[in-house]
Formats: structure tokens, C-alpha cells, sequence
């Protein structure tokens, strides 16, 4: 099918076209502000990409580190067909879980870090179960119920950083600092911690458990049809809360990452506002959950966010402006990809 | 209304489906199309009502040719087409579903309902078919439902009326019902379109009958040109298979026992349901669809649990098993529905091959799956029964729906279970398709496994069946031996509670 020039030509015609729009709207944006554009541009790609020894370059791999664990953890429950939207809570769940556990338990720092994540991972683990518990016993939709306990886990985390842990003479709401021990290293040279090596396990766990694994196929078959599942005797129930389970313990695991790595505390607000969660599933979405292009996808999220805010420095152009440029990029690549990758699976469904 | 087809050719990427066909439809002529799954009827209809575009050709109606950019360009121009999956929606009423995109507007921009209803009363009074308007859709039996898609082609005013498989949800007496109304169709001057397998169907009501098969024309003819075996030989492109012959063989022991069970549905539980069924026998379960068959079916393999009875397998009593414990004490299942349950199409054809399998350690290692094993198995099923697709690794949604067909079969008797529940395993498959399952079960009969054949299908059953249960309203009203089954009879249990023969 694509064996001649003539169709790579329109294989690459409809991105030619993405790029006009893109470029048009973004110009017209940058016009209307009075914003210098080459400068406006430069900053763009300088503050995704470039800094003083790539500086910058290190912030988006930084972010990227949350934002792709977090699409890990999305793309496992949705690819089961487990509409798992409750990220942020077990984000949160997680982040707190290991704050906690690395300002009251006594010990050397490694032992406490390695309890602190694996208490992040029960915590995610915990708190996507209950949802998946919600589902199968009381009749709540996952989708119902994963978002509603978001809200709950969201306040008893600024109610533990608000009153019994507050770190008072900060002026803050948020926890003490964990142990300077416990400190994720960075690496040399660098302001990039080692965090992103934890996201990096995690995506190459995901991808040999979604191409490898016999869990990882059964789980696929009941995403894609969980009538076929239940048909040819797949254990429904128990692939559920395994994968929930699964799926809760990678986005505790970001929270540990976000603690150890960034901000060496649970500071209230720190793992919803930035919308770590949301952003994960929407890069999961963009790529039609296809695992290998996971990861691709969160890192063009995480360079579009500093590329944005790297054009607000250098270009003087106002937030809100750069907020909709970088709306305005992932509407348009969004619509290219998710219709690329659909008409490829919407073909040939021909019975009778 | 005179339709002209002229050099259609419709490709889809590779493949083409239809190739350089030219014909003509009359007024007030039947006209059948048959010819074998993926032979390219049901594509040239959809290039004719607009839902696919040509490769070539030209569409002429009454001399002017046409370009459809949808759908809505076909009905506006007075075509209509009664889909072979109904395209309703269950919780709106049956008027509403059938005014859907027609809405008569009133005043304020309000539909107009009552305007509606008296238009479907005169068009029930002139063809002679009526359904309770106020219904909901999902509440009407399959062949109502089918009488509201033709009201909703009606209403719209079609000239020629395109029908695709209609009586494969129908019993003998819907059928005789819905001929009727085609033929009052046909004296009202409209031009009707039937896409069938069923040449009993075409020597009954056809006035011209066309024969595709892999895309092309084979013939188009008068019916009075031609005959039945002419129009046999055009579909399979050679010699009709032979009837099937039944090897004499004592049944042996109850492998499968029923005693008193009862499944919910809505509205009555179906049942109680008692019935034994022994190795090397194959138990045909005959009815009209709709009579309990489908619950059944659901309680028996695990998919919804039982009201109370008992079900006992290979000696064993299972009813509180659930699906993977009774496959694993030694039943397969082919389900009706292979679109849904029995394949998942967005799958490969390798990954729907190894789904349920029980020799786990064939194909994995620890937890990891050994993909060349998967892909073997895969081969090997597609080699034995003849599937036609690209390969293990094509996604099954690239395949034929008797080929689809024929990969459950397949994955289902290599698990050579004791037992094996067959739900309407030949629904909407071709000819060819057809003759090999039922081979297929045949053989596993031979071999001393014992089938229960579900089936909508009558001469299905009569053809098979060592002995024949018939289920009406939620039991079974009879049971006749296979042998001396005859159409008649099982018609007459279909049709009523408890008239045992």
C-alpha cells in the first residue's frame, strides 16, 4: 500500500497543512500581541529545547518524566478498556504516601527512599482498586467512580499538609522537607534528576508487558471487546483489579518522583495544578493508545508546556497568549494524528 | 423506477470488491442478487444507495445519471434500503424511529407527530403491514423490527427498495408474510432489490435473478431462463457439494445433562429446560428466534447464571462454575454473534486463535508470551479450515464474514471438547462456507463428541440433528427423532406450546 512515491507524497501533504494552520494562527496570535515573532519563536524552540548547556532541555525531560509516567499509567487501564480517568488521585495518593513515610521513618536514607516509593506504589495501587472495587461490587462506573475519588484523596492530602505535618515557620502550606539524603541525585552536570530513569523502567515495563506479556494480551483482548473476554473465559474480574492495581502503583510512583526529585516535599496543590494526570490522557488519547508512540507523545506534551512558558521569558508574550498558542499545537497535531492512526484501524470491517 | 449500473467497479485499498458490473433493475420487478459472502452483492447495493463510491462507473436512474455524496442524496432520489443489521434505535417508539431525519414540521418548529401517523395509516391501509406505532422499538420481536424498516423506507417514498438478507431472522410464516408485502410492492410498480443465499427464496418470489461471485456478474437473467441448478452452479462457480449422508452410530453416554433449568430474561425466566445429550450425537435446538434459545445458550456456558436446575458435564455438575472452569471440564462454545463474542476484530487473527486456550504452557514462558508458537497454532487452524486472510498476523476485522466464521470454529473444535455448543454456527455465511462447518461438526459427531446444534435455521437442524428439541416461549414443545423429521412437523412445534409429536 505504500509503496509509491505518489502516495508518501499525500502521506505527507495533510502534515504539510497541519504545519501552515499551525504557523498561520500562531503568527496571527503573535501579531496581535505585538510580539516580536522570530524572538517569540526562538524562545519557543530555546525554552523546550536549548538553555545554557541545554537547561532548559533538562526542564522538559524533567517534566516529561511526570507526564509520560503518568500516560504509562493511563495507556495500561485504557488499553484493558478500563476507563481509568482517576490518575490524579492515585498521583496524589502516591506523592503524599511518600512524603509521609520519608519524614516519620527513622533508618538510613535508602532504605527509607526504597520504602517511601514502594509505599507510594501501594498507595496508587490502593486508591485505583478502590475504584475498580466501586465498579464490580457497588455498580459504579469506573469512569464515575476513579473521578469522584480524586477529590477526596486531593483534600486529605491538603488537610495532612494544612495541619499535623505543616511546616509552619515556611509560611506554606506543605510538608517538611523529606531527608536531604533521600534527594533524588542529579545528574552530573545537570539540574535533571534521576527520577526520569524510574519512568524509563516504567515504560520499558509497560511496553514488553503490553507486546509480551500473556497478562498483558489477555487484558488487551477485553479492551477490545469485553463480551469476547467473557466469551472465550477470560478471568474478567481478576484482570481488572490486577490491572487497576497495576496502573494505580506507576502513577504513585510519579508521585515519589515528583516528591524525591522536585519539590524534596508534599507542598498542597503540587501534583493537581500543573495537571499532570490530565495531560497523560490526553497524550495517551492523541496516539490512539498505541504503546510504543506513548512515550513520544508525553515528551511533545512536556516540550510544548516549556516551550510555551520559554516564549513568555524571551518574547515578553503575555501567559495567556502562550497558553492558547500551545492549545492552539496540540488541537491541530491531535486531529492529524487521531485521524491518521483511525482511518488506519477503521479499515476493511467487512462481513456478509 | 429504471436503474442502470454501468462498469461499477469498487475498490477497497488492494482488494476489488466489485469489478466491471453492469445491470439493469426494472419497474415493478423483483429482482434477486445472490452469490457468496464477499462475492460483492452487499457492496454494489451500498454503491447504489450511495454509502460507498465507485472506482469507475456510472449510476443512471430513469435516464439521468447520478452522483451520490451521501446517503441522503439515494433517499431524496426514492431509494431505500432495508440493512441486514437493523439500523434502529431500541428506546425511542417506533414512530419516532421511523420519522428519524423525515420529521414532519408543524408550526413553532415542533414535529409534527399526528401528521406523521396519518401518512403511516394510509401507507399501512395501501400495502397491508402495520405495527404498533407507540411501541418501543426494543421491546418488537426481530421480524417487527424489520417491518418498521420497511415502514421507514415507505415513508420515505422509495421507487425501489433494496432489502439485504431479510428472511435470515424470519420463520416460514414472516417469510410468507414479508413475500406478500414484496409482491404488493411489485403490483404498486415499485422495483425491489433482494440480496439472499437462499434459492428457494429466489425460485419463490424472483422475476429476475442476478449471480455474482468474487466481484464480478456472473449472470443476469429472467427467472423463467434459467434454473435452479443453473443459478447453483453460477454461485459456486462449479458443482454443488452432495447432500449430506449420516453415518449410523449408537449414542453413547450423557455427557451433557440438563434437569429443570430456568435463566432470567425480561419479562418471564425461560425454562424449566431438561435434556440430555450424549457423546456422538448432535441435539438439534430448533425455534423461531426470540423463544428462550439465546438465554439458554448463556446459562449453559457459563455467561449468566442459572435461576435454579442443575446443569452436569462430563459427570461433573457445573452450574456454579463460571465460563473458563466449564471450557476447562470440557465445552466449547460457538457463539452466534461473531462480530461480539466470538471474535474480537481489532485483534490479529493469531491473537483471537490462542484466546481461551487451555495448553497455556504451549505458548508462553513464565509470563511472557512466545509469539512464533501463536503464530503456528494461528497457521495451523487457518490451514485446517481454509480460511482465506492475509496471514496470523492480518487483523480479523480484514476478513470475510464466513471466513470469521470459520476461525471460531476452528479455534473452538481444536480444543476437541467433550461437548461443543454450536449457536447458529453458519448465520449469514456463504454456500461454501456452510457445507465445510457442517462438515466440520459432522466429523467431530463421528468422532464420538457430542454437539448441540442451536439453530434459527431449520433445514440447518433437520440436516444435522440426530434428534431434534424445539424450544417455543421459554420450554421445549417437542422433541422429534432426526430421521423422520420433516419440515412440517417442527414447524408446528415452533409454532406451540407442548403439541408433542
Amino acid at each position: 500500500m505504500m509503496e509509491t512515491g505518489a502516495l508518501n507524497l499525500r502521506n505527507v501533504l495533510p502534515w504539510l497543512w497541519t504545519v501552515l494552520w499551525i504557523a498561520s494562527i500562531v503568527l496571527a496570535l503573535l501579531l496581535f500581541v505585538g510580539a516580536p515573532v522570530g524572538e517569540a519563536l526562538s524562545g519557543f524552540w530555546q525554552g523546550a529545547f536549548g538553555g545554557r548547556r541545554h537547561a532548559y532541555l533538562m526542564a522538559t525531560l524533567s517534566r516529561s518524566a511526570l507526564i509520560v509516567g503518568m500516560a504509562i499509567s493511563v495507556m495500561l487501564s485504557f488499553r484493558a478498556g478500563l476507563f481509568n480517568i482517576g490518575g490524579e488521585g492515585q498521583l496524589v495518593a502516591g506523592g503524599l504516601a511518600a512524603g509521609l513515610i520519608a519524614i516519620l521513618l527513622p533508618g538510613p536514607p535508602l532504605v527509607v527512599l526504597a520504602a517511601a516509593i514502594a509505599g507510594a506504589m501501594l498507595a496508587g495501587a490502593a486508591w485505583a482498586l478502590l475504584a475498580g472495587v466501586l465498579q464490580l461490587y457497588m455498580g459504579v462506573p469506573l469512569l464515575v467512580g476513579s473521578l469522584l475519588l480524586n477529590y477526596p484523596i486531593r483534600y486529605i492530602g491538603s488537610y495532612l499538609v494544612a495541619h499535623p505535618f505543616r511546616d509552619v515557620p515556611s509560611g506554606m502550606v506543605q510538608s517538611y522537607l523529606v531527608p536531604q539524603a533521600t534527594w533524588f541525585a542529579y545528574f552530573p552536570g545537570t539540574r535533571l534528576d534521576i527520577g526520569i530513569l524510574f519512568t524509563l523502567t516504567a515504560t520499558a515495563f509497560a511496553l514488553v508487558y503490553s507486546y509480551g506479556t500473556l497478562h498483558g494480551y489477555h487484558t488487551r483482548l477485553n479492551g477490545l471487546s469485553a463480551d469476547f473476554a467473557r466469551t472465550v473465559g477470560l478471568p474478567v474480574r481478576r484482570l481488572t483489579l490486577q490491572t487497576l492495581a497495576i496502573s494505580g502503583a506507576i502513577a504513585g510512583l510519579v508521585g515519589a518522583i515528583a516528591v524525591f526529585g522536585i519539590h524534596h516535599r508534599y507542598i498542597d496543590g503540587m501534583l493537581v495544578q500543573p495537571l499532570y494526570a490530565w495531560t497523560g490522557i490526553i497524550a495517551v488519547l492523541l496516539v490512539g493508545m498505541v504503546p510504543w508512540a506513548v512515550p513520544i507523545s508525553g515528551f511533545f506534551f512536556a516540550a510544548v508546556q516549556t516551550g510555551a512558558a520559554g516564549m513568555e521569558r524571551a518574547a515578553g508574550v503575555p501567559k495567556e497568549i502562550a497558553l492558547v498558542i500551545q492549545a492552539v499545537i496540540i488541537l491541530f497535531v491531535a486531529s492529524r494524528v487521531s485521524g491518521a492512526l483511525s482511518s488506519r484501524a477503521g479499515r476493511g470491517d467487512g462481513d456478509a | 423506477m429504471r436503474v442502470e449500473l454501468n462498469g461499477i467497479t469498487v475498490r477497497f485499498g488492494p482488494v476489488t470488491a466489485v469489478d466491471d458490473v453492469s445491470l439493469g433493475i426494472e419497474p415493478g420487478e423483483i429482482h434477486a442478487l445472490v452469490g457468496e459472502n464477499g462475492a460483492g452483492k452487499s457492496t454494489l447495493m451500498n454503491l447504489l444507495f450511495g454509502l460507498v463510491r465507485p472506482a469507475a462507473g456510472t449510476v443512471v436512474l430513469d435516464g439521468v445519471e447520478r452522483r451520490w455524496s451521501s446517503p441522503q442524496d439515494a433517499i431524496a432520489s426514492g431509494l431505500g434500503m432495508v440493512h441486514q443489521h437493523f439500523m434502529l434505535q431500541d428506546t425511542m417508539t417506533v414512530l419516532e424511529n421511523i420519522v428519524l431525519c423525515a420529521e414532519p414540521v408543524g408550526r413553532f418548529g415542533f414535529v409534527d407527530f399526528a401528521a406523521a401517523r396519518r401518512r403511516l395509516d394510509a401507507i399501512a391501509a395501501e400495502h397491508g403491514i402495520a405495527v404498533d406505532l407507540t411501541r418501543e422499538v426494543g421491546r418488537l420481536s426481530v421480524s417487527q423490527r424489520q417491518t418498521v424498516e420497511i415502514l421507514k423506507v415507505l415513508y420515505r417514498e422509495a421507487e425501489l427498495v433494496i432489502l439485504d438478507e431479510p428472511t435470515a431472522v424470519l420463520t416460514p410464516q414472516e417469510k410468507d408474510r414479508l413475500f406478500d408485502t414484496l409482491r404488493n410492492f411489485r403490483a404498486a410498480g415499485k422495483s425491489i432489490v433482494i440480496i439472499t443465499h437462499k434459492l428457494d427464496e429466489v425460485m419463490e418470489i424472483a422475476d429476475r435473478v442476478s449471480v455474482m461471485r468474487a466481484g464480478r456478474l456472473v449472470r443476469s437473467s429472467l427467472l423463467d431462463e434459467t434454473s435452479r441448478q443453473e443459478i447453483a452452479r453460477g454461485i459456486v462457480g462449479g458443482e454443488l457439494p452432495e447432500a449430506r449422508t449420516r453415518k449410523a452410530q449408537a449414542a453413547g453416554d450423557v455427557v451433557l445433562s440438563v434437569r429443570d433449568a430456568t435463566i432470567a430474561r425480561r419479562g418471564r425466566p425461560v425454562g424449566p429446560v431438561s435434556f440430555d445429550l450424549r457423546a456422538g450425537e448432535i441435539v438439534g435446538i430448533a425455534g423461531v428466534s426470540g423463544n428462550g434459545q439465546s438465554e439458554l445458550v448463556r446459562g449453559l456456558t457459563g455467561l449468566d447464571p442459572l435461576l435454579s436446575g442443575g446443569i452436569s458435564l462430563c459427570g461433573q455438575s457445573v452450574e456454579t462454575l463460571d465460563v473458563a472452569a466449564r471450557r476447562a471440564h470440557g465445552m466449547s462454545y460457538i457463539p452466534e454473534d461473531r462480530q461480539r463474542m466470538g471474535l474480537a476484530l481489532g485483534a490479529s487473527v493469531s491473537e483471537n486463535a490462542n484466546a481461551g486456550r487451555d495448553d497455556r504452557s504451549a505458548f508462553t514462558t513464565g509470563p511472557f508470551l512466545r509469539h512464533g508458537a501463536m503464530m503456528r497454532f494461528a497457521r495451523a487452524i487457518i490451514e485446517d479450515y481454509r480460511i482465506r486472510v492475509a496471514g496470523p498476523s492480518a487483523a480479523a476485522s480484514t476478513m470475510s464474514g464466513g471466513n470469521k466464521q470459520k476461525l471460531v470454529v476452528g479455534r473452538e473444535l481444536t480444543r476437541n471438547t467433550a461437548v461443543v455448543v454450536a449457536e447458529n454456527p453458519t448465520w449469514g455465511v456463504d454456500i461454501g462456507a456452510i457445507d465445510f462447518i457442517h462438515g466440520e461438526l459432522m466429523r467431530m459427531r463421528d468422532s464420538g463428541h457430542a454437539i448441540l446444534l442451536i439453530s434459527t435455521e431449520l433445514d440447518e437442524v433437520i440436516a444435522l440433528s440426530d434428534r431434534i428439541l424445539v424450544m417455543y416461549d421459554g420450554a421445549i414443545s417437542g422433541e422429534v427423532s432426526g430421521g423422520e423429521a420433516n419440515r412440517e412437523d417442527v414447524g408446528a412445534l415452533m409454532m406451540s406450546r407442548g403439541k408433542a409429536a
